[in-house]
Order: C-alpha cells, then sequence, then structure tokens
C-alpha cells in the first residue's frame, strides 16, 4: 500500500470505524454535555479538532525525546502538563490577537484540557505509530488525530440532531431525561457499527 | 506584582520536583519486575509455538520493512536436545483494529509455521479479541510465506477471518508474514535488512 | 463519636445517594469502556480509587500551601503523579489487567471524579475526611461499574467472572444456554451505551421513590472545570434541568 493510499485509510477509519466518541467511547462528557445545540456542539468539535492537532505535533517530538533518555515512563505526566499548558497559552494569545475566533472556540478550550479524547489520541498514537520517530510516522499520527477530531465532530454534530428530535418525543416516563439520551446514543453507535467492513474493502 | 508571579512558579516548580522524584523512586523499584514479567511471558510463549524446541538461543533485534511499514522485530534460534538448531521463533508487530499487536510465530527448518502467541493484543472484546482463542491460532500451523485471509471458505495457504473482524485477521497474518519473510531473507537468504 | 458518624456520612455518601457515575454523571468514558467483564469492571474501579483517596490526601496536606492562582495545575500534577504509579505497579504485578484495560489506565488522569473530588472536597477539608470521602467516592465508583460490567457480561459473552486466572484457567464460568448464544451486542460499544441508559432509569426510579431529584446531565457544580467555563449561556452547558422537566 503506499504511503498516501494509507493515510487515507487511517483517515476514513478514524472518522467512522474507530469513531472516538461512538466505538472507542473517548469524550463521552461534552458527547452527552455539549450536543444539545448545534451551534455549540460545531464550537465545541471545532476547538477539540484543533486541540488534538496542535497537541499530538508537540507531544510526539516530545516522545522522542523522552525515549532517548529512557524516561518513557513519564510520559502521562509530561502529556497532560503540556496540552494543559498549550490549551492555556492559545487561548490567552488567541484573546488577545483573534478576537473574533476566541469568541468562537476560545471558550470551550478550558474545557478540553480534560477531555479525554485529546489525551486518548496523543496516547494511542505513541502506540501504534510510536514505532520510531521519522517522518512517516509523524505524518500518519497527525493524519490519525485529524480523523480522530472530525469523527468526533460528525457524531457530535449527528447527535445534535438526534436530540433535538427527542425534545418533541412522548418518552415515557421513566426513561425522560438522561437514560433516553444514552439509549439514543446507543442507535447512534449503532449505525456506526455498521461501516465496519467499509474502510478495508475500501482500501484492500 | 513579582510575588504574585514568583510564588506559584517556586511552588509549582517543587510539586512537579517532588512528582518526578517519587516516580523515579517507584520505576526503580518496579521497572525490574516488569522487564521480568516480559521475559517469562515471552519464554512460555516460545514453549508453545516451538513446542519440539528443548532450549533456545541469544535474541537478536532489529527493523524490519515489510508491505510499507517498518517494525521492531527480534528472533531465537529454536535446538533440540542436542543443541541441533530446528528453526526459529520470531516477534513482529503489526497494527490492529485497537492498536499494536505483538504476534510471536514459531517458523522451522522448511519455513513452515509451528505454532503462534499473542504477546500484546488489545482488539475489541467479543470480535478481534477472539483471535487468542485456540481455534484461530491452529489454523496457522503448517503454512508458508504469504498467507493470506478468506473470509469464507479458505482453502491452501488461506486461513479463516474471524467473524466481524477481519482487520484484526488481517494485521495478525501480516504479523505472521512478516516473520515468515524475515526468515526467508534474513536468515536464509543472508540478507542484511535494516 | 460525633466526628466517627460524620466520617461514616462521608463514606456512605459516595455509595448511593450521591455515587459519582449513577447520582453525579461523572467518569462516564471509563464506565462505558471497561465494563465489558466484571473482571475488567473491578481493576478499573480499584485503580481509580487507589488513585482517588491518594491524591485526596496529598491534596488535603497541601491545601494551605498550593497558591490558588496555579490550583488546577498543582492537581493535575499530584493526580498524573499518583496515576503512573498505579500504571507502574498494575504492570509489574497485574500485567493481564494492565492488557485489558490499556489505554484507560492512563486515562484516569482525565477522570473528572477525580480532579472533581480534589476541587469540590480535598482542596477545602481536612486529611482524614478527604480521605474517607475518596474512598466512599472510589466504592461507589467500582460499584457502578461492577453493575455495568455484570450486565454486559452476563449477557454478552454468557460468562461470568471471565478474566480471573484462578477461575477455570481465564475464561471464567460458563452459563448455560446464554455461552452457547451469547447476545454480542452487549459487549460492542451500543450495547454500553444501552445498558448504561437503562442503569440510569433504575437510578432515577430509586431516587425518585427516596424524594431524591434525578440525577442531572452536568449539573455546572460537579464540573471541575466550572470556576474557569466563560460558556456564557450556562443552558448549553448545564442542560440536565431542562431534559429532566
Amino acid at each position: 500500500m503506499s504511503y498516501s493510499k494509507e493515510l487515507l485509510s487511517i483517515f476514513v477509519t478514524y472518522i467512522l470505524t474507530q469513531n472516538f466518541i461512538l466505538s472507542k467511547f473517548l469524550g463521552i462528557c461534552p458527547f452527552l454535555g455539549v450536543s444539545k445545540k448545534l451551534n455549540t456542539a460545531v464550537g465545541m468539535s471545532a476547538a477539540v479538532i484543533f486541540v488534538m492537532m496542535i497537541s499530538t505535533a508537540v507531544t510526539y517530538p516530545i516522545f522522542n525525546l523522552l525515549t532517548a533518555m529512557g524516561l518513557e515512563y513519564l510520559e502521562t505526566i509530561v502529556f497532560i502538563l503540556v496540552i494543559a499548558a498549550l490549551v492555556q497559552l492559545v487561548e490567552i494569545a488567541m484573546k488577545k490577537y483573534i478576537p473574533s475566533l476566541y469568541n468562537a472556540l476560545g471558550i470551550y478550550l478550558p474545557l478540553i484540557t480534560t477531555n479525554c479524547a485529546v489525551l486518548g489520541v496523543v496516547l494511542l498514537n505513541i502506540d501504534t505509530n510510536g514505532y520510531s520517530g521519522d517522518l512517516a510516522n509523524f505524518g500518519r499520527a497527525m493524519v490519525c488525530s485529524l480523523g480522530a477530531g472530525l469523527g468526533f465532530m460528525l457524531a457530535m454534530v449527528m447527535f445534535a440532531g438526534v436530540r433535538s428530535r427527542l425534545e418533541g418525543a412522548d418518552i415515557p416516563k421513566f426513561l425522560k431525561g438522561l437514560p433516553i439520551t444514552l439509549i439514543a446514543a446507543s442507535l447512534t453507535s449503532l449505525s456506526f457499527l455498521g461501516f465496519a467492513g467499509l474502510v478495508e474493502n475500501m482500501f484492500a | 506584582m513579582k510575588k504574585a508571579i514568583i510564588i506559584p512558579t517556586i511552588s509549582l516548580f517543587l510539586i512537579c520536583l517532588f512528582a518526578t522524584l517519587l516516580l523515579g523512586v517507584v520505576n526503580g523499584v518496579t521497572e525490574e519486575k516488569i522487564a521480568q514479567n516480559a521475559i517469562i511471558t515471552e519464554e512460555n510463549s516460545r514453549k508453545i509455538v516451538m513446542a519440539d524446541a528443548k532450549s533456545f538461543g541469544e535474541k537478536t533485534e532489529g527493523e524490519y520493512t515489510f508491505d510499507g511499514t517498518t517494525a521492531p522485530y527480534s528472533y531465537v534460534e529454536a535446538l533440540d536436545e542436542n543443541g541441533n538448531s530446528i528453526g526459529y521463533v520470531f516477534v513482529t508487530a503489526s497494527t490492529g483494529y485497537g492498536g499494536k499487536i505483538s504476534t510471536m510465530t514459531g517458523i522451522d527448518k522448511d519455513g513452515k509455521v509451528t505454532g503462534i502467541e499473542f504477546l500484546e493484543i488489545g482488539e475489541t472484546v467479543g470480535l478481534g479479541m477472539n483471535a487468542t482463542k485456540p481455534t484461530f491460532k491452529e489454523q496457522f500451523k503448517g503454512m508458508v510465506s504469504g498467507i493470506s485471509v478468506n473470509k469464507n471458505a479458505p482453502s491452501g495457504n488461506e486461513i479463516k477471518a474471524l467473524t466481524g473482524a477481519t482487520i484484526t485477521s488481517k494485521a495478525v497474518t501480516k504479523g505472521v508474514n512478516t516473520a515468515l519473510d524475515i526468515y526467508e531473507n534474513v536468515i536464509k537468504g543472508g540478507a542484511n535488512n535494516g | 463519636m460525633a466526628e466517627k458518624k460524620s466520617l461514616g456520612k462521608e463514606f456512605t455518601k459516595g455509595l448511593i445517594k450521591e455515587n459519582p457515575v449513577l447520582r453525579l454523571v461523572l467518569g462516564t468514558c471509563p464506565t462505558l469502556a471497561v465494563t465489558t467483564s466484571v473482571s475488567s469492571a473491578v481493576g478499573m474501579g480499584l485503580s481509580a480509587t487507589a488513585v482517588l483517596v491518594c491524591s485526596n490526601i496529598v491534596i488535603s496536606l497541601l491545601r494551605k500551601v498550593i497558591p490558588p492562582k496555579v490550583r488546577i495545575p498543582a492537581y493535575i500534577v499530584v493526580i498524573a503523579s499518583f496515576v503512573t504509579i498505579v500504571q507502574m505497579v498494575v504492570k509489574a504485578f497485574l500485567p493481564d489487567l494492565n492488557d485489558k484495560l490499556g489505554v484507560y489506565l492512563p486515562l484516569i488522569v482525565v477522570n473528572c471524579i477525580i480532579l472533581g473530588r480534589a476541587e469540590a472536597f480535598a482542596g477545602k477539608n481536612k486529611v482524614l475526611p478527604s480521605a474517607v470521602d475518596g474512598l466512599g467516592m472510589g466504592v461507589g465508583f467500582t460499584i457502578a461499574l461492577c453493575c455495568m460490567g455484570l450486565v454486559r457480561e452476563t449477557l454478552g459473552s454468557g460468562t461470568f467472572l471471565s478474566g480471573v486466572s484462578s477461575i477455570n484457567n481465564g475464561s471464567g464460568l460458563a452459563i448455560p444456554f446464554l455461552s452457547q448464544h451469547p447476545m454480542l451486542i452487549f459487549v460492542l460499544a451500543p450495547g454500553g451505551f444501552f445498558v448504561f441508559g437503562l442503569l440510569m432509569a433504575c437510578a432515577n426510579k430509586l431516587a425518585e421513590e427516596k424524594g431524591l431529584p434525578k440525577a442531572v446531565l452536568h449539573g455546572c457544580e460537579n464540573c471541575p472545570m466550572a470556576k474557569s467555563c466563560t460558556i456564557k449561556e450556562k443552558e448549553n452547558c448545564a442542560s440536565g434541568e431542562e431534559v429532566a422537566k
């Protein structure tokens, strides 16, 4: 398989078959919490994509540095601190220089530090693409986080649509509120299960 | 103003320093045990994939490019009671559905697979994880280089894919094929790839 | 005597009344992800409990030393260190559990129960109550995970306690009929959401009988980031109350 084809297959896999929310259960909190309105869902996921990309770009070289010094065991603590600091920096810079973008995305940034989807993508990237520090693997890692972020957005946007339908529905009393939301999520996830065979046959 | 910056900085720095020191100490205690665990798993798995072997030689490590991806591998020589070589046991890595899969493959002198075992696997429970069941692993016995995956009726040098987990089946097969390729090219062919 | 009573209260509140998963709706990611079997659910629950108790103790000890400005990063450092320690210990002594939990083990760092308790309780209270609070919350978390694991494992793979190496070589006790015809969907992702939804419905029903309010989806008071959250229209965030109507 050529490199570009491989990147494309990673990209599609992470959006559809290995969707972070619906099949890996990463980032459930924002999925349930801010998916009620379409505009907040889009804003939140755009911020997640942005943070995922820059965190991967920064933590990947850092991991190579840690490996070189034999300090792999510090990865969790280093990554979470780097992500937290980075998010804070970006927030400050954005507020000062691009206020319009800050109003659209910035307000979600503090919530993202403790979002497991971001730390999850960084750790998974190290796990699957961390064989060696060459540029090809770095490219895979970046495409993987872009795909994961877009998959996150897709799930959020779809679910915002599902939830707007739920509001007018006549729901049995015992399922009202959170339970029916989770069952709706279950059905959304079930529909994504249908993508399982797609990627391998598309790129076979 | 200066105080407002310096005090938080120093206290945060001290907390980090202390945390790192603590981690270093714990790592010192557990590192050896973790390494030992890995060795024990590897030794036990070797006996499963190459049941005829009585002892194993020194471990050789390297990197190998197969089907476009470069990954590290290692192998040991399998010896019978007289110390004669009867084949090799490889450890290769491939990427499955849930991350890295580390496969151990035993290959005899004729280039046939004698058995496979997983050192690391984290696939979906109920689907990909079924690869760890004996019925799937047994299929690889006696296969030769260039194994392929068939979903319905496998014949010849083919294995039957796990239901609903073709990605895992292909990843495992790739790991085994990598081992066969290394055997052909590096050990038998004497070529020095990577 | 009074002291003892209140300590007991701190412990039991986490079990039922303020169960972190079923009442406060925190830590949903591991609740869904690692509950495909009882053994991994217990493993995750106990690992998180260990981190929760240790970090609560340390944060409570340091509560007067940490400048309020850098409170959150300091908490994160403390929590991340304990998570790493638990990770190393699990890797060394329970390698099978480490394989099962995979990436979700380091992800305990971002489990909102832990940061949430640090912010809501340990940062304001004495050491002993904080430790007990952590223990209660941790056990409550473990109980909720076990319920999920029990339902999903029984229906989804037809086994009981698989993964405990002393029982049947790790494959667990096979349940007649169900083990021949497992409902696979329960161990897959949709089954996780489904079982969690039904469990939540049961919890709400029980709460209603006791006269407690329904579980609210991310009430802002439970969110560790509430203070730095600047989402102006709060109803976007704390949507639960509206839904509960």
